[in-house]
């Protein structure tokens, strides 16, 4: 089930989200993502432009990445859920790789209504190398 | 020789920008990011959804840009090269759902810039906060943006 909804009482501490793998990155994506975000570096559209500012070649936007993570914690979630996403981005992108976006089950609490679940979330390019790595935390229902 | 940044820009606010939420943009975001999820893109099941209409992806709002405000901006306030430029953290906070067709009202300020040796050098982290309110006031989502600076 591509779409999920997660409750609050089925989710475990320590268990993981079911891996989102995008890509291989093609530039028509950066370019459709420099329009759609209004980011219009040339560093991620221009190889020359690239090279020339030392970066070795084109890469993709960080937030692009970011956009990935914050589907593999939707799709696992449910839309709507989440209530803080923050990353750091740690290692480069390029044309060709393919993105695996991965979470753990941090903690779970519950206050009031709400019933907020952390999450450690992270992607890796095809070499197991980190490309993002950050923390979630989502909003979930729940059964009672 | 490491360029400077003028460190001047801390506790800079910017010009308050209005954003009116589009779903034509919601979902060419949607799109561009390769997630079909129809919460984003079907106005049927939006509208039969507990937000009466379709939501934004997360990582939406960075689309909210103003010239006046935005990272040109802050490389002119810096005199900064935009070829130095990387992204080194981005945080997003999410109260309500956006919602299409509403007006909003972005506020960016500078927090704080430092300094680190990076891993091919000296860096400057530029820190930025954008507060997004509705008409009453009330912040429905907050970003967090660290600019990297290869000095």
């Amino acid at each position: 089930m591509k779409y999920g909804r997660v409750y609050v009482e089925d989710v475990k501490v320590g268990g993981e989200l079911p891996p989102l793998v995008k890509g291989p990155i093609q530039q028509i994506q950066l370019t459709r993502y420099a329009g759609a975000s209004g980011d219009f570096n040339p560093i991620h559209q221009d190889d020359e432009f690239a090279k020339a500012a030392g970066m070795g070649g084109v890469f993709a936007h960080g937030m692009l990445s970011m956009g990935f993570v914050a589907q593999a914690v939707t799709d696992w979630a449910g839309p709507g859920t989440v209530r803080k996403l923050g990353v750091r981005f740690v290692g480069l992108v390029r044309l060709k790789d393919v993105v695996t976006c991965r979470g753990r089950v941090l903690a779970r609490s519950s206050r009031d209504d709400a019933h907020l679940v952390d999450l450690e979330v992270w992607a890796e390019n095809q070499r197991g190398e980190k490309v993002v790595a950050g923390k979630a935390t989502v909003a979930l229902p729940s059964r009672a | 020789m490491p360029i400077q940044v003028n460190r001047g820009v801390v506790g800079k606010e910017y010009p308050p920008w209005p954003v009116t939420v589009e779903r034509g943009r919601i979902k060419d975001f949607a799109r561009a990011l390769g997630d079909l999820n129809p919460f984003y893109l079907d106005d049927q099941v939006g509208a039969a959804s507990e937000w009466g209409d379709v939501i934004a992806p997360p990582t939406f709002p960075v689309s909210f840009r103003d010239e006046r405000a935005d990272s040109a901006a802050l490389l002119r306030d810096l005199g900064v090269d935009i070829s130095r430029v990387l992204h080194g953290e981005q945080e997003f906070e999410i109260h309500r759902q956006l919602r299409p067709g509403e007006t909003y009202l972005c506020r960016t300020k500078v927090l704080d810039i430092y300094e680190k040796a990076g891993k091919s050098g000296p860096m400057a982290f530029v820190v930025r906060e954008t507060a997004i309110t509705d008409k009453t006031g009330e912040v429905v989502a907050t970003m967090r943006h660290v600019t990297v600076i290869r000095l």
